[in-house]
């Protein structure tokens, strides 16, 4: 393919990220045999980006504002190493218009869609008009700002929500990850909600506008892969659904969308293709969908980025999406390869399937759940992808993002894709910190999962947390009572081969099958033998 | 739990019961919140005593931490960990990370008949002390957002105390119960560990 073709117009990529997004970007500009920066917080200060990186900048102390969201410091970065390309990853600034311009400024390339884009996608309302402006449906409800400052307006604004209908939301105009959300399911709470909104809002974005939107259930979060060059060429990849949710967070992901005929397929890339289009769209984003009970699709939001689910779509198409994204950043048109995968996008040949491992608590309504990494193990084998910049004895910070590792798995169809993925699972061990697995391990198992029964109500339908952290305590203070009890039972009571042998054996006089069979310990001795203090 | 539990290790007499036999597992502080203490005895083989009753359950220990429990619904896998420390060794208490089928959890184990004395003693305490002060303690790192109360401030069941942020997102902290807040060990933009004291409601 093209990448020898003509050099790339840059050949060191400072990239503005930490964890297991920066390692990918790091991958992908090796392999075009590009340099790569890495920047770092003092709580980053031994992570893996920053030892596999050409070179490493310190910008600042943990908290994010002063260090992943410092411009200042990221640019200032980029100057004294020589880097000449900037590639954001998600999440951080990857969205922030400001961020892109002052990079583009600076005389270096932004890896992502022009500031302009940026900035119409990212506010919420302008992104809705593009998408009605261009004939693809919206999730009905408004289409301007709700005017919370004025109180002669309520009125005007409980009618336009009677028209939407009961329940909906107030969504955040600069909305993300839920924030600034909350569902109405009567018109007396529509003022609070407003409000509160509003001001959560306006602390989390520093945008405090407001519009309401017709909560779609049951309903699948179905969205779209584009790319887009500086022709103004605009193509889908496929599409991925992102249904099982908690608080309107993404658990695990799927590509392509189970249950969509071909014809379906191709009307939802064409919508998302003329969103973009008409936004004039230039490298990666991604176009959100939801897909009511009846096949109906509402646009929802256009994501400007780097998608963190992005590698299953690669498992589908081939395609390396940071590599087209460097390609796109560097000027070049869409590539032979992913014009190819977008020919092929409404007849996908194989599926592909990811979960996260995130540090929360699947019991407690997925509450964050930092600490020390004592294990820490991932699956591998044919089909299985692990992207993580996680390791053994590191500390998960509290300041960042939870997210830990994406498994993804890849077959030839649904069912072997999610036979890989019950296998992986399985082979995953972590100690330490309480993680997202036997959630995911749940849903693998799950019949309505293995039926393709997806709705962004999945989590509340279906799973019980507290219930199985209690079924699972019972037995961790089970498996705590036998390991005391057998190394008090079999405490020095004769050397432990003649233990060992009796536990194979059963010849041991005291294996009167009351306080701990010969079995049980010669059990007993392995665990003294290794767990260093168990006999007290 | 009540302390005048009927415990079957009693019936069966002799020093082996309390020196070897039951022994109490307890989720540790901010570990599976809302699951009492257990009983757990070993019985014959491939069996054990919980809570009086018997149950089908054996532990196999694998290459540590690796150790797989059998029992009557099917076979878990499991990691286990002693974390050792001198003070609750000193206090007969002994501390377990187990991981079982993804889930972690600290159980403290200690012999039934030491838990028996000390919440005799616990509970006379308690008689005297009843609506005595509460500490709330931070179930997870993070950084102190707000603190909406000040000390002498008098709070109801379920009133916000304060409100701590850990991987972007705000977690509330709300009042056990009514009462005065008698001390705020913490104050905003402070960062809080595990079982950092936060406050003390009175």
């Amino acid at each position: 393919m093209s990448a020898s073709d003509s050099p790339l117009p840059f050949r060191r990529v400072l990239i503005a990220n930490r964890g297991e997004v920066a390692l990918r970007i790091l991958r992908a500009c090796r392999e075009l045999g590009l340099e790569t920066v890495a920047v770092y917080s003092d709580a980053d200060a031994h992570a893996a980006h920053v030892r596999l990186a050409d070179a490493a900048v310190r910008i600042g102390p943990p908290a994010p504002q002063d260090s992943y969201l410092n411009i200042e410091a990221i640019l200032a970065a980029a100057a004294t190493t020589g880097a000449e390309a900037v590639h954001p990853g998600y999440g951080f600034l990857a969205e922030r218009a400001a961020f892109a311009r002052r990079v583009t400024e600076a005389g270096l390339v932004f890896v992502g869609p022009t500031p302009d884009v940026i900035e119409a996608l990212g506010d919420k309302l302008r992104a809705r008009r593009i998408a009605r402006d261009a004939g693809v449906p919206v999730v009905p409800g408004t289409l301007e700002p709700a005017a919370i400052d004025r109180p002669d307006q309520l009125p005007a604004i409980l009618d336009e929500a009677a028209t939407i209908g009961f329940p909906l939301l107030v969504k955040a105009n600069a909305g993300g990850g839920g924030r600034g959300m909350r569902r109405v399911a009567r018109p007396d709470d529509l003022p609070v909600a407003l409000l509160d909104g509003s001001r959560e809002a306006a602390d989390a974005f520093g945008d405090g506008r407001v519009y309401l939107e017709r909560e779609v259930v049951p309903a699948r979060h179905i969205e779209v892969q584009l790319l887009g060059d500086a022709a103004g060429r605009v193509i889908a990849l496929g599409e991925r659904d992102c249904s099982i949710q908690r608080r309107h967070q993404k658990l695990i992901e799927e590509a392509p969308a189970p249950g969509l005929v071909d014809a379906e397929r191709r009307r939802l890339h064409d919508m998302a293709v003329a969103v973009g289009a008409a936004a004039g769209l230039r490298n990666a984003a991604t176009a959100e969908f939801l897909r009511a009970s009846d096949g109906a699709y509402y646009f929802l939001e256009v994501n400007t980025r780097l998608q963190v689910e992005h590698g299953i779509t690669e498992l589908v198409t081939g395609l390396d999406i940071v590599r087209e994204q460097l390609y796109l950043a560097a000027g070049r048109p869409l590539s032979e390869g992913a014009l190819a995968a977008a020919g092929h996008a409404a007849r996908p040949g194989s599926h592909a399937i990811e979960v996260r491992i995130s540090a929360e608590d699947p019991g407690r309504d997925f509450a964050p759940a930092p600490g020390l990494i004592r294990r820490w193990l991932m699956p591998a084998g044919p089909g299985v992808r692990v992207d993580t910049a996680a390791e053994a004895g590191e500390r998960v910070p509290p300041e960042y993002d939870n997210l830990l590792a994406k498994l993804m798995v890849h077959g030839p169809d649904r069912a072997s894709a999610i036979d890989r993925l019950a296998g992986a699972l399985r082979e995953i061990e972590i100690a330490g910190i309480q993680t997202t697995l036997p959630f995911h391990r749940f849903v693998a198992g799950h019949p309505a999962f293995q039926a393709a029964e997806l709705s962004t109500g999945w989590v509340a339908d279906h799973w019980d947390g507290p219930a199985a952290a209690a079924r699972e305590g019972r037995l961790a203070q089970l498996v705590g009572g036998l390991a005391v009890a057998w190394t008090k039972t079999g405490r020095g009571d004769r050397d432990r081969k003649d233990v060992r042998d009796a536990g194979r054996g059963g010849r041991d006089d005291r294996d009167d099958g009351r306080d701990g069979s010969a079995w049980a310990r010669a059990a007993l001795e392995a665990a003294v033998d290794r767990w260093p203090g168990a006999d007290e | 739990m009540t302390g005048d539990r009927e415990s079957p290790t009693d019936d069966r007499g002799g020093g082996t019961a309390a020196t070897q036999g039951a022994v109490i597992v307890g989720l540790a502080p901010g570990s599976g919140a809302g699951i009492g203490p257990v009983v757990v005895e070993t019985g014959p083989v491939g069996f054990v005593t919980l809570d009086g009753r018997r149950e089908r359950a054996r532990l196999i220990p694998g290459e540590p931490p690796r150790a797989r429990l059998e029992t009557a619904d099917g076979v878990h896998d499991i990691l286990l960990t002693d974390l050792p420390d001198p003070g609750r060794a000193a206090a007969g208490v002994r501390r377990f990370e187990v991981v079982v089928d993804g889930w972690r959890f600290e159980v403290d184990v200690e012999s039934e008949a030491r838990a028996r004395l000390r919440e005799r003693a616990s509970s006379a305490r308690g008689d005297a002390a009843r609506g005595g002060p509460v500490e709330l303690r931070a179930i997870i790192p993070g950084r102190v957002v707000s603190v909406d109360v000040a000390e002498g401030d008098v709070v109801d069941a379920g009133g916000r105390l304060l409100v701590v942020e850990a991987m972007k997102m705000q977690n509330e902290l709300r009042s056990p119960r009514s009462g005065t807040v008698g001390r705020v060990a913490v104050g905003p933009g402070q960062t809080v560990e595990l079982g950092d004291l936060l406050l003390v409601v009175e």
